[in-house]
């Protein structure tokens, strides 16, 4: 279980995050949702120990990671970008962190993961040659054979099209679920955020707008806010939708 | 990025610790000895200065003929840049543009001189073709030719560089709209490039007015500012506090010019995206600048003809049969062989280290956070600034007294801090382009920070790297200014015997010198060249 106790972040006296609480339990995917300047991704690298907090604790089992160092926190991330290394093959990334920590996961362990992201026929291919979705899964396999404890994704949807992104929102809930591993997801899409995860963080300005499942904040927006910026760009992709395909097929 | 650690304020401490001690302390002495008299302080050495007759004569001819360089580079670079970007000429003759043009770097300007001299000169190769001396070379014209010929590789990089970066469409626009020929060169070539002109013009001012080796050769009776600080500093009578005056005075035009560059780099356009389009058709164009711009080269070329014959002759222009007596003097004289390896030593180690030195500082400042790392950027500005004859007459009057004296650490590390700006920038924005997140990405997969710079962002740079190493080799097998205070007989280099060679008149040992400089540096380029596009194809 990770739990954020009053975490708090200025960046030179501009308050980005402002006295954040909540508590996420082992397994769970977790978005965090909100406009670009909400304080999301401040609040991701604050987890992952990229950035300090100012004030408050980060408590995962009930051991206080607010002071490890990034490296010793054991979280790891799926960059945006991916951030794969351009001059070595699909495979070298994946085995990038195994030649620092040998014997963390065997060879049967290791050709698992890679079958489970069906990423068998590209392994000796450079990563100018992958496609973004196949980058997307090297990059997730590069971070999982380090068996993290907390798995973070930075817009991890944000790069790829359409029919690639749904398959990777099923890949990510299978890993999830497969691994039982916590997965936290920053995002600016709704749509993504509501059919991805089971719980929804959103931020608006620094502090928590509402957290939820998806069906409390369909049916429950507690503000202004999740209404008008949240809801009401679902409704009208559904407005649109709907009339694409005529009423009767909703 | 990644949070800063040790490792890096370690290296960031060395870097300065470096151009502490061999940058600004150099500095900060010439500027203080060139107050120092016998009496205290004061300003009567620039006054004496600046009441000798024939060294304002020498800075009214700097001033003179590098602005006359300065203005027929540009046109000169401009046109072949043009011809290269903007016409549909026949491929080959492009590349032999882009390849012949850079021939001239890899020579010491010391031996234009001695080219100009054997090609225009009394007896010279094209005076014979000719027929007839075509002009006195010895002084201002001689000069005005051997700048030229030393600017216009530098400015065409500039400028090739610069086309590069318009968007080609503008012109394709600019016709549709109804412009007329003018209107429409004015509008699409001339005001997207006027910052890069103007920088070409006062780089080519800069490097002509700092420039040793040519006026050492062929300036004649025409004093300039360069050859007048050398008499001054190792003529009969040396006098430090007048020297450093002069390289105060050197110093100043080339302050006032990078700070214009950096001015005119605003004027530049940056066009957010451009696409490659097809240009507009248009005979009588392409001919005439095929025409004119293979006229420049082969005219540029021409003049270092001589350099490839007469040493290969049994006594030029007298007896013209082919022998190989002078090239195996060479051989055979252990001066000159020691001399040549003394320059491969000092070019292989400012290479090595000067790359290394480069890249660390580039990396620090590019893909770490520490405070002041910008610093370097003001670093790199300045080494840009300091022309290499006032850098070396600085290091003389600081460590005339230490250990360092007369030894080939100085001539490295004068060469390292001479040229650190192009490699570092180069470095810099190589860097820059590569993606934020491989550091933190390294380190949750366990690498400490060196580890993920030797295993990623070097691999990822080599390329770069080995560019850099090329830039560092060549300029320190060529330079002549930024060593010529600082050689004795034991650390002699290729580039400063040509100088002595010159007062025996051994023209042909100086031809098969400057041969073996070029045929080293072309050698270092080809394999740099090769290894280069070997890894961009990987």
């Amino acid at each position: 279980m990770l739990k954020l106790q009053n975490v708090s972040k200025q960046f030179d006296r501009k308050v980005v995050l402002d006295d954040i609480n909540i508590e996420i339990k082992a397994g769970e995917i977790v978005s965090l949702l909100g406009p670009s300047g909400s304080g999301k991704t401040t609040l991701l690298n604050i987890i992952l120990g990229l950035t300090q907090l100012d004030h408050g604790k980060i408590i995962f089992n009930d051991m206080d990671m607010s002071h490890v160092p990034m490296k010793n926190r054991g979280f790891n991330i799926v960059f945006q970008d991916y951030a794969l290394f351009p001059h070595l093959s699909a495979y070298e990334n994946i085995v990038y962190g195994l030649k620092n920590k040998k014997g963390l996961v065997s060879e049967k362990e290791l050709q698992e993961y890679i079958e489970f992201l069906e990423l068998k026929p590209h392994l000796t291919k450079k990563i100018g040659e992958l496609s973004g979705g196949q980058k997307q899964r090297v990059a997730l396999a590069r971070t999982l054979v380090m068996k993290p404890k907390i798995l973070l994704l930075d817009e991890p949807l944000s790069a790829l099209d359409g029919v690639i992104k749904e398959s990777i929102k099923q890949r990510i809930q299978s890993i999830a679920r497969e691994f039982k591993l916590t997965t936290i997801i920053v995002t600016h899409d709704p749509e993504e955020a509501l059919t991805l995860s089971d719980k929804i963080l959103i931020i608006n300005q620094g502090n928590i707008s509402q957290f939820g499942t998806p069906q409390e904040i369909i049916n429950q927006p507690q503000n202004d806010f999740v209404e008008e910026f949240i809801l009401k760009q679902l409704q009208i992709k559904r407005q649109n939708i709907y009339n694409l395909f005529g009423e009767k097929h909703a | 990025m990644p949070n800063v650690k040790t490792e890096m304020r370690v290296i960031y401490l060395s870097i300065l610790v470096v151009f502490a001690v061999f940058l600004l302390f150099p500095l900060g002495t010439l500027f203080v000895r060139s107050f120092e008299t016998n009496q205290g302080f004061g300003i009567s050495n620039y006054l004496s200065i600046l009441s000798n007759k024939d060294l304002i004569e020498a800075f009214g001819n700097s001033i003179k003929i590098s602005t006359m360089t300065a203005v027929i580079t540009t046109i000169l670079a401009f046109t072949l840049a043009y011809a290269v970007n903007c016409t549909r000429i026949y491929r080959p003759i492009k590349t032999v543009i882009k390849t012949g043009i850079v021939i001239p770097m890899l020579l010491p300007t010391i031996t234009y001189g001695f080219a100009i001299m054997y090609s225009f000169g009394n007896q010279g190769l094209l005076t014979k073709i000719f027929g007839r001396n075509l002009f006195e070379i010895y002084g201002f014209n001689g000069l005005l030719i051997g700048y030229v010929i030393y600017t216009v590789p530098a400015a065409f990089l500039l400028l090739n560089n610069s086309f590069k970066y318009i968007d080609k469409k503008f012109i394709v626009v600019s016709k549709l709209m109804g412009d007329g020929s003018l209107r429409s060169f004015m509008n699409t070539i001339v005001r997207p490039l006027l910052g890069t002109l103007g920088g070409a013009f006062v780089l080519s001012f800069i490097l002509s007015f700092t420039d040793f080796g040519i006026p050492a050769s062929v300036g004649g009776t025409y004093y300039v500012v360069a050859t007048q600080l050398y008499q001054v500093m190792l003529g009969s009578i040396p006098d430090f506090n007048h020297g450093a005056v002069i390289a105060i005075l050197m110093l100043l035009p080339a302050v006032f010019g990078v700070l214009l560059l950096n001015y005119l780099e605003k004027l530049n356009f940056h066009y957010d995206k451009f696409s490659n389009i097809e240009l507009i058709q248009h005979k009588f164009r392409d001919i005439c600048l095929g025409v004119i711009s293979s006229v420049i080269i082969v005219a540029m070329l021409s003049i270092f003809a001589v350099m490839f014959i007469a040493p290969f002759l049994n006594s030029f222009p007298y007896d013209l049969t082919f022998t190989l007596k002078h090239v195996m003097n060479i051989f055979q004289s252990s001066d000159l062989t020691d001399v040549y390896k003394n320059s491969l030593l000092v070019a292989t180690l400012t290479a090595v280290l000067g790359t290394l030195f480069a890249y660390c500082s580039a990396i620090l400042n590019a893909r770490t956070p520490l405070r002041w790392k910008s610093s370097i950027d003001i670093i790199s500005m300045m080494t840009n600034t300091v022309p290499g004859m006032v850098l070396g007459l600085s290091y003389l009057l600081l460590f005339n007294g230490s250990s360092l004296k007369g030894t080939f650490t100085i001539i490295v590390l004068c060469n390292i801090v001479h040229f650190f700006t192009t490699p570092y920038l180069m470095a810099k924005n190589s860097l820059s382009k590569m993606n934020p997140s491989w550091e933190t990405t390294g380190e949750l997969l366990g690498d400490s920070w060196i580890r993920t710079i030797y295993r990623v962002i070097l691999p990822s740079s080599a390329s770069t790297v080995i560019e850099m190493i090329s830039y560092y080799f060549i300029n320190s097998m060529v330079t002549v200014s930024g060593i010529i205070f600082l050689v004795t007989a034991q650390t002699s280099l290729v580039a400063s015997e040509i100088k002595e060679l010159q007062h025996f008149a051994k023209f042909n040992e100086i031809f098969v010198l400057s041969l073996l400089i070029f045929i080293t540096n072309l050698f270092i380029k080809l394999l740099c060249d090769y290894l280069q596009k070997k890894q961009l194809t990987k």
